[in-house]
């Protein structure tokens, strides 16, 4: 599913250039359940960014699904967001202003989706990771644990291949984050590719497979498991 | 994995886009209704101006046909002898015997009275006073003027003949000297010298070139004899004369005659200078609506200028909303929100506030001129075309207020857009 070939990502401040991925090789099957870990400032968020087609790479190759990202201009790389990834975000990253129901139907807005068929789906999604009484809640009348379901049903509901998240559970107490990750791990299990970054052992050791990044290298990243579909 | 080809990915419709821009104004409703105020004040600003001014411009022309629209009015000049100016006023150059050749020469008058006005006459009833204009005339002047006695009557040929010391009076006039009294039957004074009052005039409403209103109308033989000693060459001076056409089509070509008739009659030969002056009420028309459309045209480019300044306050005050909603912007974009969907729905919102306040400003404009033509008494005029105006130019000004703000906020990167607080 993701093939990286020495990514690179410097930052240019000024006259100063920093460099902070120095050349990743990472590769992550269909159907994987990775934990991305590492030293605050090592560069994981930065590596999500990439993966998500939120940023792009100094250099380097990375195809995803087969596709060749680097060749790829904004608003393909914005439909690539739209219909193949879903993010979690540790803050949520919810709009504040709308409904548990408007958020979740807020991806499909942008993959043209009618206004019938995206509260049916929006309404099923959330049903699914336990929000049915709270559809038309805002964000401010939700738990935290919560506000992280809405941000997966989200997620889910352009029924991504991959799933990226920055650590899910970080702004969540030990019980809340249980959950998140029973659902994330639920998600795999339905044949959801699923990365995320987190710092807590335990959140870490229910996935597959850990990859490990220092100074903007891997340092270990196991072997890719391959499941059921292999890499596509 | 298909990559749809660029710009070929799907987007939100104009509709949906509409529909979240509403949705999102309904959730600001603070910020949305300062953004509309700048918009409907400019929009009422230029819908009261246009129409208040183009209400003017009727009621001008309304109170100048109620003085005729079929008159010329003849007034004397300056005199010149031997080629000489000798300066307006300085003898009447015209005769009472000029008009009344003029009446039976002149073939397209229908009637023509004779006049002799003195302004800033003061006239005594008992312990009240006024300051008005004095006009003795003859028998035609209702005709003329279009305007005649509401009570008692006005002067007959043997007063006029006997030169007797009666008076007609203006309503004003009336309104001034006497309260409640029927003022007819009592004696005035002008100048100190006693008049009775024979009848009042009808109402005719302030306006146009002299307030028929205020004045009072005596005989001319008497008012020559009794109040004023103007030197003619010969015969009785007067102040000027009025003349009416059958209609208002032939007032060019009785101007034309009455010209000639009186050049001849006082030896004037182009290019000497006529010593008499035609006021055409056609021509006044004319030129006082020109006058009102240059000015209301002037005042609505000062009301456009508050159009500018809300506009202004539009592009501001969506440039802020940019800036606050950055992490929005960054949550859409990570969510597969292209850059043009971004910048469509940052336009579409300019342009939804500014045409839903330039719609309230028109509603506001027409009720302010409703206001304005009811406390002004003159006519409501409140164009379509105004409104139209009204309405494209809020969408127009919206649309350009709008485009700055939108563009920043499409060129928001999404990771550093998702990082702001
Ligand atoms: N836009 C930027 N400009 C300059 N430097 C940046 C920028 N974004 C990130 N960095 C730097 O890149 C480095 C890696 O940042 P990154 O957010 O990827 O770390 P991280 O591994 O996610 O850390 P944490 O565990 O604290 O979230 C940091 O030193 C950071 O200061
Ligand atoms: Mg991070």
């Amino acid at each position: 599913m993701i093939q990286m070939q020495g990514i690179t990502k410097t930052y240019s401040l000024g006259e100063l250039n920093v460099p902070i991925l120095k050349g990743i090789d990472l590769s992550i099957a269909a159907g994987e359940y990775v934990a991305i870990m590492g030293m605050s400032g090592s560069g994981k968020s930065t590596l999500m960014n990439i993966i998500g087609c939120l940023d792009r790479a100094s250099s380097g190759n990375y195809t995803l699904n087969g596709v060749d990202l680097t060749t790829l201009d904004d608003d393909q790389l914005a439909y690539i967001r739209n219909q193949q990834i879903g993010f979690v975000f540790q803050q949520f990253n919810l709009l504040t202003r709308s409904t548990a129901l408007e958020n979740v139907m807020l991806p499909m807005v942008y993959g043209g989706l009618p206004l019938s068929q995206r509260r049916d789906r929006a309404t099923e999604v959330l049903f699914k990771v336990g929000l049915g009484d709270r559809l038309l809640n805002r964000p401010s009348q939700l738990s935290g644990g919560q506000q992280q379901r809405v941000a997966i049903a989200r997620a889910l509901v352009n029924q991504p291949a991959l799933i990226l998240a920055d650590e899910p559970t970080g702004a969540l107490d030990q019980k809340t984050s249980q959950e998140v990750m029973d659902l994330l791990t639920e998600l795999n299990q339905q044949g959801i590719t699923i990365a995320l970054v987190t710092h807590e052992q335990d959140v870490a050791s229910q996935t597959q497979r850990m990859i490990y990044i220092q100074d903007g290298l891997v340092l270990s990243q196991g072997k890719p498991l391959i499941p059921q579909g292999g890499i596509v | 994995m298909a990559i749809p080809p660029s710009h070929h990915t799907p987007s939100p419709s104009l509709l949906e886009v509409v529909g979240m821009a509403i949705d999102s104004l309904r959730n600001n409703r603070l910020r949305t209704g300062l953004t509309m105020l700048g918009m409907i004040i400019g929009i009422g600003a230029v819908i009261t101006v246009t129409s208040v001014g183009r209400g003017a411009q009727k009621s001008v022309e309304q109170q100048i046909q109620s003085l005729g629209s079929n008159v010329l009015t003849v007034m004397a000049g300056a005199s010149s002898r031997g080629g000489i100016s000798q300066g307006i006023g300085s003898a009447s150059t015209l005769t009472w015997e000029d008009a009344k050749v003029a009446a039976e020469q002149v073939t397209l008058a229908e009637a023509v009275s004779a006049y002799l006005q003195k302004a800033q006459t003061q006239v005594v009833y008992g312990s009240e006073n006024t300051t008005t204009t004095i006009i003795g005339t003859d028998l035609n002047y209702p005709k003329v003027k279009n305007i005649y006695p509401q009570q008692g009557q006005f002067f007959t040929q043997d007063e006029l003949d006997a030169a007797l010391s009666v008076a007609v009076l203006g309503s004003k006039v009336r309104d001034q000297l006497f309260s409640q009294e029927n003022a007819i039957g009592l004696d005035i004074r002008i100048q100190g010298k006693r008049y009775r009052v024979i009848g009042v005039m009808e109402s005719k409403g302030a306006g146009g070139i002299q307030d028929q209103d205020d004045s009072v109308y005596i005989p001319l033989t008497n008012m020559s004899s009794e109040l004023v000693g103007n030197n003619a060459l010969s015969g009785i001076a007067i102040t000027g004369f009025v003349l009416s056409t059958r209609n208002t089509d032939e007032l060019d070509a009785a101007q034309f005659q009455v010209s000639n008739l009186l050049r001849l009659r006082h030896d004037i030969y182009p290019p000497q200078a006529d010593d008499f002056n035609i006021i055409n009420q056609v021509n006044l028309i004319d030129t006082l609506g020109t006058i009102i459309s240059l000015f209301t045209v002037m005042v609505t480019a000062i009301a456009g200028i508050s159009l500018v300044v809300g506009g202004i306050g539009i592009a501001n005050i969506m440039l802020v909303s940019v800036v606050e909603r950055t992490r929005e912007i960054g949550i859409r974009k990570a969510l597969g929100a292209t850059r043009s969907a971004i910048l469509s729905q940052f336009l579409v919102e300019a342009v939804v506030v500014s045409a839903i306040g330039g719609g309230i400003g028109v509603i506001f404009g027409i009720g302010v001129s409703i206001a304005a033509s009811l406390a002004l008494s003159i006519p409501l005029v409140i164009s379509l075309d105004s409104i139209a105006a009204g309405l494209t130019l809020s969408v127009g000004i919206g649309l350009l207020a709008g485009v700055i703000p939108a563009q920043s906020a499409a060129k928001l990167d999404p990771i550093v857009a998702l990082r702001s607080e």
